[in-house]
C-alpha cells in the first residue's frame, strides 16, 4: 500500500477542539505526597495551573472556592475516600456539574461501575502512560467546558423566560384595565328609557373586544341605537372601535349633525373613518326609535344587522346591502322605516354570535340564531339572549367564541302612554 | 521493567518526563514519607488490625511505583492483599521483606542524590 496516496485527514475548523496549549485549573486530590507531586508535576507539564489537597475535605474547600475546571481524586483515602467526595460533590449546588476524574490503581470492572454510580466522570490509572493522561484530561477539560456554556445558556434562557412572563403580565393588567374601561362605556341593563327594556351579553374572544354597541335616549321620544363591528382582532380593533363608540356619542351627534337620524349618522361616519393603512375598516348598523310613534329608521354600512321579532310574525331581519365604512368617501346609507308594535324586541347582534362552526367545520348560522329568537318569544328576554349563547356553544361544543359575539335585546313594554301622545 | 532491580532508572526518568530534578525532588519525599507507612503498617499488625495494614501497605504501593522500585512494589502489594484478607501471620514476614527492600531503595536513592545519574 502507498501511503503517500493517501490524503491527509481533514480538520473540521468548527469542531470544538480545545489548542494544545489550552490553561485549565485543575485541583488534584490524593494524601500520598511522592504520587501527588508526582501527578501535579506531570499535570503542570501539560500547561494546566494544579491546585493540591491532601484530603477530602480540604478538597472540597478548594473546590467551592476555585471551581476548577477538573478535578482528579484519588480512590483511596482515609476518612472521605474518593467516592465518598465525588457523591459529596453531586450534592453541592454549585459544584454538581464539575467534572471528576477519580484516579485509581484498580481497574477491575466492578470497581469502575461502582465509581460511575458514585458520581465520577472517567478514570485515570496511576499507572497510565503521559499520554493516556493528557488524553482523559483533556477530555474531561472538553466536557467540562461544554457543561459550563450549556449552564450559562441554560441560565440565560432563564431570565429570559421571567422577564417574559412579567412583560406578560403586565400586558394582561394592561388589556383587563382596558376591558373594564370599554365595558363601562356599554349600556346599562334594565331601562334606557321609559317603554323600553334592555339586555345584552356580550362574549369578546379576547380580553378587549372590538364589537361594540350603545342603546342612548337623545331625548324624551327618541331613543339611538347602534351596533359596530371593527374588522380584524385584539388591541388595534379594540382602540379604534372605542375611537368610533366616542364618535357615536348622543352628544356628539347632536352637536355636528342635529340629530341622530341614521342615514346622517352612518355618512358622517363614513367620512371620518376612512379605511385604514393595513385595510382596516368597520361595519355599523344604526336605528332611531320615535317612542311615541313606534316608528323605527334604519341604516346600515356592511353591517348584517338587527333582527325584529314580533308576537304575530315570523321574526325578520332589518338591513340592506351596502358597503362598510371607508370603501367610498361620498357614499350614502339609505334608510328604512319599520313600525314596531307594543311588545316587540328588537335584536342587534355581531355576526360572531352565528359564524360559529361545529367540530365537523358546519357553521351554526343566521337561521339557527333566528330559531332561538322566535322560540324564546314566552321567555323573558334575558333568557332568549341566554339561550342564543348557550346554543351556539352547544353547536361548536366549545365556551370560547372564535369572534367577538354580542347581542343586544330592546323589547317594548307600556303600550298606553306612548299611543296616546303618537 | 527489570523485575529484579532495586531501582529501575530507565522507567523512572521516562516516568518523570526525562526531568532528572523532579525525579530527585520525588526521591527525597519518598526517603522522608516511606518510613511512616512501614511504621504504621508495623503498628497495625502489632494491633492485629487487616484494614490499617492494607491502607498503609496500599499507601506504600503507590509511592513506590513512582519510584519504579520493581521488588519493594512486589513485596508491598502482597503485604496489601494479605491485609486485605486478614492472613497477619504470613504479613508479619512480608513485612519484615518489606523493611529489608525498602532499605535497598533508600540506599541506592541516597547514593542516586548524592552521585547523580549514571552516564
Amino acid at each position: 500500500m502507498n501511503l503517500d496516496s493517501i490524503p491527509p485527514i481533514a480538520m473540521d475548523p468548527a469542531a470544538p477542539t480545545l489548542p494544545d496549549t489550552f490553561t485549565a485549573t485543575i485541583l488534584l486530590v490524593e494524601d500520598e505526597l511522592v504520587t501527588r507531586t508526582s501527578m501535579a508535576a506531570r499535570l503542570k507539564r501539560l500547561g494546566h495551573r494544579v491546585l493540591e489537597a491532601g484530603n477530602g475535605r480540604t478538597g472540597l474547600d478548594l473546590a467551592r472556592r476555585e471551581k476548577p475546571d477538573l478535578i482528579i481524586v484519588d480512590w483511596v483515602m482515609p476518612e472521605m475516600d474518593g467516592p465518598t467526595f465525588c457523591e459529596a460533590l453531586r450534592r453541592d449546588p454549585v459544584l454538581k456539574s464539575s467534572q471528576l476524574l477519580l484516579m485509581t490503581s484498580h481497574d477491575q470492572p466492578a470497581q469502575i461501575a461502582e465509581g460511575l454510580a458514585r458520581g465520577a466522570d472517567d478514570f485515570l490509572s496511576k499507572a497510565a502512560s503521559k499520554q493516556e493522561i493528557a488524553a482523559r484530561v483533556l477530555a474531561g477539560l472538553r466536557t467540562s467546558r461544554l457543561v459550563r456554556e450549556l449552564e450559562t445558556t441554560g441560565d440565560k434562557l432563564e431570565s429570559s423566560i421571567l422577564l417574559l412572563q412579567r412583560k406578560q403580565a403586565e400586558t394582561e393588567a394592561d388589556l383587563q384595565t382596558a376591558a373594564t374601561f370599554v365595558q363601562s362605556l356599554l349600556p346599562l341593563q334594565g331601562s334606557p328609557i321609559q317603554g323600553i327594556a334592555l339586555a345584552w351579553e356580550y362574549q369578546p374572544s379576547l380580553t378587549l373586544g372590538g364589537d361594540l354597541f350603545g342603546v342612548m335616549a337623545i331625548d324624551a321620544d327618541h331613543l339611538g341605537l347602534y351596533i359596530l363591528d371593527a374588522s380584524g382582532h385584539g388591541v388595534a380593533a379594540a382602540l379604534r372601535s372605542a375611537s368610533l363608540m366616542t364618535f357615536l356619542r348622543v352628544e356628539n351627534m347632536l352637536q355636528l349633525l342635529g340629530s341622530y337620524d341614521p342615514e346622517k349618522v352612518l355618512f358622517e361616519a363614513n367620512r371620518r373613518f376612512p379605511l385604514s393603512a393595513d385595510g382596516e375598516y368597520f361595519t355599523l348598523w344604526v336605528g332611531q326609535l320615535h317612542l311615541p310613534t313606534r316608528s323605527l329608521s334604519y341604516a346600515s354600512a356592511g353591517h348584517p344587522g338587527a333582527l325584529l321579532s314580533s308576537a304575530e310574525s315570523p321574526s325578520r331581519w332589518l338591513t340592506r346591502a351596502s358597503s362598510p365604512l371607508g370603501f367610498d368617501p361620498i357614499a350614502r346609507f339609505d334608510s328604512d322605516r319599520v313600525s314596531l308594535k307594543p311588545a316587540d324586541r328588537l335584536f342587534l347582534l355581531s355576526d360572531g354570535i352565528y359564524e360559529v362552526p361545529s367540530p365537523g367545520g358546519e357553521l351554526w348560522g343566521r337561521r339557527h340564531f333566528q330559531d332561538v329568537i322566535d322560540a324564546g318569544r314566552n321567555t323573558s328576554l334575558a333568557a332568549t339572549i341566554s339561550s342564543c349563547f348557550s346554543e351556539a356553544r352547544r353547536w361548536q361544543q366549545a365556551r370560547q367564541f372564535p369572534d367577538d359575539a354580542a347581542v343586544v335585546g330592546l323589547e317594548l313594554i307600556g303600550r298606553a302612554e306612548g299611543e296616546s301622545r303618537g | 521493567m527489570d523485575k529484579t532491580a532495586v531501582l529501575d532508572l530507565s522507567e523512572a526518568l521516562e516516568r518523570a518526563d526525562g526531568d532528572r530534578d523532579l525525579f530527585l525532588t520525588l526521591a527525597t519525599l519518598f526517603l522522608q514519607e516511606s518510613p511512616k507507612e512501614v511504621a504504621a503498617a508495623r503498628r497495625a499488625l502489632s494491633r492485629q488490625d487487616g484494614a490499617g495494614l492494607m491502607a498503609a501497605a496500599h499507601k506504600l504501593k503507590g509511592s513506590v511505583m513512582e519510584m519504579c522500585a520493581p521488588r519493594l512494589f512486589e513485596s508491598a502489594r502482597r503485604l496489601e492483599e494479605l491485609g486485605r484478607q486478614g492472613d497477619l501471620a504470613e504479613a508479619s514476614s512480608v513485612c519484615a521483606d518489606v523493611e529489608i527492600r525498602l532499605a535497598e531503595v533508600h540506599a541506592a536513592l541516597r547514593d542516586l542524590i548524592a552521585g547523580g545519574f549514571p552516564s
